[in-house]
């Protein structure tokens, strides 16, 4: 938008000399809420002005304040060229990166400050950013030394006065400060909102926003960020009401817009209740997925009602989206969220198996990590610090099964290598302020293990007394000395040590697995395929965790099956499935060398593994259907062969004739003869089915 | 009850190809079709190899398939547009206007804004060039599979009444490499794309077949579909993707016989079932006909008729198949 405002910038800057343009114009036009006239005021100062870093950083702001922190963010920079320790751009260029919760937001704050001590924007922002870190401590101290510069800032007296409230201190004596000096200021509340939001503490974060809207019915951001929390909570009609609201009073930022378009596609899906379940999944594949989706949903609510001994008091809803984008969006705003899954509550949404390349996603895995975010969230009332409640449904993913859940995967040993791991205590800051690009990925696989550690050492039940202190609102260190008997750091080493332990071989090595990977696969290009058995087998013993594209499980079986040896071949396909191999191709392999092998229950077994990765396969399905007919899983059979029908299949009449053999073996008539007759409708000519239909006739008219 | 809602919609266009298909089968019964497959250049290795096993796919499916036909493939260093030209200049010599040809080429195309090409090794070949060989041909029913890259240039100039036209892509612009071919020779090996079970893989059910392969492939891979395969039989020169009663497009291709499956070949040769071959033909052209009037039809009444008739049409096969 700049640059284009820029291109015809030098045809207006004689228009507007003439003009005259001052700041002070600039700034009312902004405060009257006539952006563009002061977005063309600001063009023809910094025009006028090519030397003056002052307006290139008001500039920023307004672009910030308008949604377009990308090209404030170059006007700042733009900025610090001209004047390289400028408070001002640095404060920015802060306030651009804490938007998108990146850890430097916290540095670039500091060097402000350094600039310029008595910038009290900067250190408000360092308070909030301790508030985004579950550091309360920290976040008070920031906002006296706020108030020492400017004692009558009500966003330092909002800070102490959220703090209160997060600690369910509903009476702030710090609120009643800021009432006294502005009784209209629902920011303070909106901060409220913002920072329950972020502590996963939805409903009590809407209160906020309502109070916010109540003194300050114009405060379009609050109106939109209620908008988006209702609708994370499921209530969308109040939803779109609030957003429309916003949008109409020309607040549209992204997440507004997205939000709205959002609830308008929800026409596009259908949802199907039970007493306990809302399950939301889009008109195309509902069909196909309801049952698979269906089933997991209850028997992942029935194992965590037992685990955790909780009874939810109303359904949990599970929003299954083909479009990664329109997942996205329940996102927005939201940092060090699952890429795959989000829970808002009693509300959890997803990635569709379809959004995603098959063999990248195991969708039963998401949903069973969601899910426990729901109990933990529930059992907490909603008051457990994120490391906690990511570790807890990570651990819990392959609890469900030892085959689901993510492997340690290359960002993570590097991570363990370079010392990276957090102290327990301070966990949280990994996932809301990461402070390097993979350092979310990481947090997730070292909450899991710290859960995991403790569950092995401690027992289970010590996790879930754990889970019940922090409802109580107890710190991480608190909760850690109370429940294990050690301090925080003492708690550090000990896991260190384990995870060194277990990680040593693959740490240490890595460069000689990485090497060496690249060799075998020039072997196996090369069709040497006895030297790629000879080589690999160390090599894959040294991280065998590694199961993605290039593994070297594959390339062994693909060896052994070039020197006809499928009984080796199977035997490494085994392995790979058992270390949680996901490629559809390869179990699909797997499965048919076992069919050879004359082990079709096996190879059953291995197709089914497929239908939490990738059910949008009508292959898989035909050939699950086909070998639990033979098998006479005749229920399978039925299931899988409907989710053929399901997937609108290339060839109907078969289709449906297979289904009408199961129904005929599971003595339903009635049905079978339904398949039947669709098949032959389809297919007027076809013989099975042909003989199906004289058969069963024969068989009326003898009764 | 959804799926047969489905299935009832569903079937609607394909069957009445099937009467179609119906009405032309005793003629392709008598007659014999000239198949002639050639891969053009490859450029790199992996390509030349690719395009070399499908055409010898082709070849070893349509030979296994056996009937009255005459098979050639041309690739590798002898696909070049002399020896194109010299095939069917043989074909045309021979063929009677009874009979069919069925032309497949697969490779690279290219499409420079006017006359489409395939690279073969030597002088390539245009469409312009092909349509004038294939002209030559008397056999009055044919079929043209283009599966190259930027196929769709070439529609317009392959058109013509009575031929059928396949395309890869829909315009001359779709120029990356296509994987079409892969999922046509899979669908003429595959009894799945036999719809109608009529054991004969007929052109516009391979064409359903590939496209349908085509746009789940590009859909699972979460990739942009850079191809969009077309079928164009009625001599107007543009091309759909869906053909239907709609659009007038698929009446041909639906009875063109491009694959027999099992029996079927021994009945085509068996003249002293003629007349139970002609009582199934009235069966199915009943039955299509039935079809037609489900929407106007109770459903209980439409259910006993169509039940009756299909237990006829059992009956009538089983005293065929003994």
């Amino acid at each position: 938008m700049r640059s284009a405002l820029r291109l015809c910038a030098s045809a207006v800057i004689s228009f507007l000399a003439v003009h005259a343009q001052t700041l002070e114009r600039a700034e009312a036009l902004w405060k009257q809420q006539q952006y563009e006239a002061a977005n063309n005021e600001f063009r023809a100062l910094v025009a006028s002005h090519p030397k003056n870093p002052d307006y290139r950083v008001r500039w920023g702001r307004l672009f910030l304040e308008r949604f377009n922190g990308a090209e404030g963010a170059k006007l700042f920079q733009e900025a610090l060229e001209i004047k390289k320790d400028h408070p001002g751009a640095l404060l920015g260029l802060a306030l651009v990166a804490a938007e998108d919760f990146q850890g430097k937001a916290v540095d670039l704050a500091g060097q402000a400050l350094a600039a310029d001590p008595k910038l009290t924007e900067a250190r408000l922002l360092l308070a909030r950013l301790a508030l985004e870190d579950n550091d309360p401590a920290r976040a008070a101290e920031e906002a006296d030394k706020a108030l020492a510069i400017s004692p009558d800032s009500l966003d330092a007296l909002a800070i102490h006065a959220t703090i209160d409230w997060l600690n369910d201190q509903p009476d702030s004596p710090w609120m009643s400060r800021v009432l006294a000096k502005n009784p209209r200021y629902g920011q303070a509340y909106a901060l409220a909102g913002h920072s329950f939001v972020l502590n996963r503490r939805y409903e009590e974060g809407i209160a906020y926003y309502r109070k916010a809207l109540e003194l300050q019915p114009d405060l379009w951001s609050a109106r939109s960020e209620l908008g988006i929390n209702l609708m994370r909570l499921g209530f969308e009609d109040e939803a779109r009401t609030q957003l429309q609201d916003s949008y109409e009073h020309h607040y549209r930022d992204a997440a507004t817009v997205n939000t709205l378009r959002l609830i308008d596609s929800y026409k596009n899906f259908v949802t199907y209740r039970t007493s306990d379940t809302i399950l939301r999944l889009h008109k195309k594949e509902a069909e196909l997925l309801r049952p698979y989706f269906e089933s997991e949903l209850k028997r992942a609510l029935a194992t965590y009602e037992k685990k955790y001994g909780l009874k939810l008091d109303r359904p949990v809803q599970v929003e299954v989206y083909p479009d990664h984008e329109d997942f996205a969006v329940r996102t927005m705003g939201m940092p060090g969220l699952g890429a795959l899954g989000v829970t808002f509550g009693y509300v959890v949404a997803m990635d569709s198996p379809s959004s995603r390349k098959p063999g990248t996603f195991h969708w039963a895995s998401t949903m069973w990590h969601e899910l426990s975010h729901v109990y933990v969230l529930t059992a907490t009332h909603h008051r457990v610090p994120r490391w906690f409640t990511e570790g807890m449904a990570v651990y819990e993913e392959t609890a469900a099964s030892p085959e689901w859940g993510d492997r340690l995967d290359p960002h993570v040993i590097a991570a363990i290598k370079e010392k990276k791991l957090l102290p327990v205590a301070e966990m949280d800051r990994g996932f809301v302020h990461p402070t390097y690009p993979t350092q979310v990925v990481v947090s997730y696989y070292q909450a899991g293990r710290v859960c995991g550690f403790i569950a092995h050492e401690w027992g289970y039940q010590k996790l879930l007394a754990m889970m019940h202190d922090f409802a109580t609102n107890t710190t991480t260190a608190q909760v850690i000395e109370k429940e294990l008997g050690m301090k925080p750091e003492e708690f550090d080493k000990k896991f260190l040590a384990i995870v060194d332990a277990e990680t040593k071989t693959v740490v240490e090595r890595f460069d000689e697995w990485r090497k060496g990977i690249r060799e075998v696969a020039r072997m196996a290009k090369a069709g040497e395929n006895q030297q790629v058995i000879d080589k690999s087998a160390a090599l894959r013993d040294i991280y065998p965790d590694y199961v993605e594209p290039g593994n070297l499980y594959e390339f062994r079986a693909d060896a052994y099956l070039a020197l006809s040896d499928p009984r080796a071949a199977i035997q490494e396909l085994e392995h790979y499935a058992k270390v949680g191999g996901r490629s559809p191709e390869t179990l699909k392999k797997l499965a048919g060398l076992l069919v050879e092998a004359g082990r079709p229950a096996d190879a059953a077994a291995a197709l089914d593994r497929l239908n939490y990765i990738d059910p949008v396969d009508e292959d898989l399905h035909r050939r699950l259907g086909d070998l639990w007919f033979a098998g006479n899983n005749i229920d399978g059979a039925i299931r899988e062969y409907q989710a053929v029908l399901a997937a609108t299949p290339v060839d109907p009449a078969s289709a449906h004739f297979n289904l009408a053999k199961a129904y005929r073996r599971a003595s339903r008539p009635d049905n079978a003869r339904d398949e039947l007759l669709l098949s032959l409708e389809a297919a007027p000519g076809y013989r099975p089915a042909q003989k199906m239909l004289l058969e069963m006739s024969q068989s009326e008219q003898g009764k | 009850m959804a799926a047969a809602k489905e299935v009832g919609g569903g079937v609607t266009s394909p069957h009445l190809f099937a009467v179609a298909a119906l009405l032309f089968l005793p003629v392709s019964l008598r007659a014999t079709t000239y198949y002639l497959t050639i891969a053009g250049l490859g450029g790199e290795p992996e390509y030349e190899q690719r395009f070399a096993m499908w055409a010898g796919e082709i070849e070893s499916i349509l030979k296994s398939a056996g009937g009255d036909a005459s098979v050639e493939t041309l690739k590798g260093p002898a696909a070049t547009r002399a020896n194109v030209r010299a095939a069917l200049e043989k074909i045309a010599g021979e063929a009677k206007s009874q009979d069919s040809l069925v032309i497949m080429l697969i490779g690279h195309g290219s499409h420079d804004g006017v006359e489409y090409k395939i690279n073969l090794p030597g002088p390539d070949l245009s469409a312009t060039e092909l349509a004038a060989l294939l002209d030559r041909v008397p056999a009055t029913r044919q079929l043209v599979v283009n599966m190259t890259s930027a196929s769709g240039g070439a529609i317009n100039a392959l058109s013509k009444p009575n031929r059928v036209v396949i395309t890869a892509t829909k315009t001359g612009t779709e120029r990356n490499a296509t994987v079409f071919p892969r999922f046509w020779v899979e669908g003429l090996r595959d009894p799945a794309a036999d719809t109608d079970k009529n054991e004969t893989i007929s052109a516009l059910e391979a064409f359903h077949y590939a496209e349908h392969k085509v746009a789940e492939y590009y859909e699972s891979q979460k990739r942009l579909a850079t191809e969009h395969p077309l079928l164009e039989d009625t001599g107007k020169g543009t091309g759909v993707r869906a053909p239907s009663v709609e659009n007038s497009e698929g009446l041909r291709a639906a009875a063109f016989p491009l694959v027999r499956l099992g029996s079927a070949k021994s009945i085509a040769g068996s003249p002293e079932k003629r007349k139970l071959f002609e009582k199934k033909d009235q069966l199915e052209q009943q039955i299509d006909e039935l079809k037609y009037n489900k929407a106007v039809m109770a459903p209980d009444q439409y259910r006993k008729r169509l039940t009756a008739l299909l237990l006829e049409l059992a009956k009538t096969q089983e005293e065929l198949d003994k």
